[in-house]
């Protein structure tokens, strides 16, 4: 396969666009964040303080900022999207060799940062959303590219965000996640056939921008399946 | 001159983050599915995120997926529209919940992923493909009923451990239950009829002998008015089981779990 220059703007992922609920998704997460503002600037920041950790001087010193709390829920948020993908990934077991690799490993490494930004957040972190990835976890193609998409757009999410930061700690954290979701957009990129390093400099990713990529995959749905009932049991007893 | 500022922040924060990231490889190059994994230091600055020990998933075998039914559809009894039809699935159940099918298995045909899923038809164990587009997302569990209708036991698995152990009443020799592999399909709770006690789960077996019952003759597992016959070979071929056993399963028995009854 040739090696070729690749951009989040051509994936295509609107191709997996079916019914728009992500937009919904991350308008509620934003009035979840605005939510977590308002309960960290009444003085709940004793109970995000309790969630952080067992030692209170360190905790205190790292609750997030309302500030720094609207950014960590954001990546919190792509955080979730790809937690779920990988993990789902993983356990349907349709991908094989590299690929499956690749998933099983980032898959871990996902899960460790939304882990981590919740523990962080404690009871300001948004509640994740259902994803139903629509068939593309379960086929090795769609799996890729919409991985490379992902990661790049990872990438370039935290490249906006972490200059924003207003805490060291925090920001010696995103730094941390920053480089990784970089070794995770050239590992993927390489199995697809691009260039790990298309550019020698990557740009950033407003946060609306990134906010209308995901959109465009309806990946997120809010509807969740209704299961239980009071209906009188026709079972044949 | 904001991208020279940028170019500036991004070579700075390039080599910021390579002189403070540690050295210490989180991963080995090529690790089995399964193994181990150690977290690493996230850099020599002080930092507010804690890191702990990779956790890979669970053993895949004990998992059991399922989606909901988002509009009904045909099944096939081959990955193609083209196959003959293996059943209908609808989108609501007789209870008038979500339908909903586990999945073993999928293919790609044509750059369309096909899901293979057992049918809630007779005769039982029917099966069929059903195209991904028809179904919402995926739910995994780890937990595993297993009726034993030789022993007259219910046995709760999670990941491959058993959490829960109850009698049960299976049905009587003229309207026996089915053997197979069935899965919950609802939970219905609420509603004033003793004869099924408290809780009921709504599966997709069904009686082959009770072909006329109201609703298709589907199978449940619930409760009982009378726990005296359990266990015993006494119902239509419904699983009872007392009261507080269906109870106590109502807590750690999630829907799309799979049945066994053997």
């Amino acid at each position: 396969m040739t090696m070729e220059d690749f951009h989040p703007d051509s994936l295509g992922l609107r191709d997996f666009d079916v019914d728009g609920a992500v937009r919904e998704t991350f308008e509620q997460c934003q009035q979840e964040t605005r939510a977590g503002f308002l309960r960290l600037a009444a003085g709940a920041g004793a109970a995000a303080m309790i969630a952080i950790g067992a030692r209170p001087a360190v905790a205190l010193a790292n609750a997030p900022s309302p500030h720094d709390t609207a950014i960590l829920n954001f990546a919190l948020a792509l955080e979730y999207l790809q937690a779920a993908f990988y993990t789902e990934a993983d356990r349907i077991g349709a991908l094989h060799g590299a690929l499956a690799h690749q998933a099983h490993v980032v898959g871990m490494h996902e899960r460790d940062h939304v882990k981590i930004f919740k523990s962080l957040l404690g009871t300001a972190a948004i509640k994740e959303p259902q994803f139903n990835f629509r068939g593309v976890t379960g086929n090795p193609s769609a799996f890729r590219s919409t991985a490379v998409a992902f990661e790049d757009l990872a990438v370039a999410a935290y490249k906006e965000q972490a200059p924003l930061i207003r805490s060291r700690s925090i920001l010696a954290g995103a730094i941390a996640i920053h480089s990784v979701e970089a070794r995770h957009a050239a590992w993927i990129r390489r199995l697809a056939g691009f260039l790990p390093a298309a550019k020698p400099f990557d740009d950033p990713l407003p946060d609306a921008r990134v906010v209308d990529i995901v959109n465009s995959t309806h990946f997120v749905t809010l509807r969740k399946p209704h299961t239980t009932s009071q209906t009188a049991p026709p079972f044949t007893g | 001159m904001r991208q020279w500022m940028l170019v500036a922040g991004g070579f700075f924060l390039s080599v910021a983050a390579t002189a403070l990231i540690s050295s210490n490889p989180s991963v080995s190059r090529r690790p089995d599915r399964g193994s181990s994994y150690r977290g690493a230091s996230l850099t020599a600055m002080p930092s507010a995120f804690r890191t702990g020990r990779l956790v890979p998933l669970t053993n895949a075998s004990s998992v059991t997926r399922w989606a909901p039914v988002l509009r009904t559809s045909v099944a096939r009894r081959a990955p193609s529209f083209r196959s003959a039809r293996a059943g209908t699935v609808p989108a609501r159940t007789p209870e008038h919940t979500t339908n909903l099918v586990v999945a073993d298995g999928e293919v790609v045909r044509h750059g369309l992923v096909w899901v293979h899923v057992p049918l809630a038809v007779l005769p039982n164990g029917t099966e069929g493909w059903l195209p991904r587009t028809s179904l919402g997302a995926w739910s995994f569990i780890e937990t595993h009923l297993v009726i034993d209708r030789a022993r007259l036991t219910a046995t709760l698995f999670r990941a491959g451990r058993a959490i829960f152990h109850a009698p049960v009443a299976i049905g009587a020799s003229g309207t026996p239950t089915p053997a197979g592999t069935f899965y919950i399909r609802d939970r219905l709770k609420g509603f004033a009829d003793p004869f099924y006690g408290p809780l009921a789960f709504g599966t997709n077996a069904r009686s082959p002998t009770l072909t006329e019952w109201p609703a298709g003759g589907f199978i449940g597992i619930h409760g009982t008015d009378q726990p005296s016959l359990i266990p015993g070979r006494v119902s239509h071929g419904c699983i009872r089981m007392t009261n507080t056993a269906i109870t106590r399963l109502g807590e750690l028995m999630p829907v799309g779990t799979p049945v066994t009854i053997r």
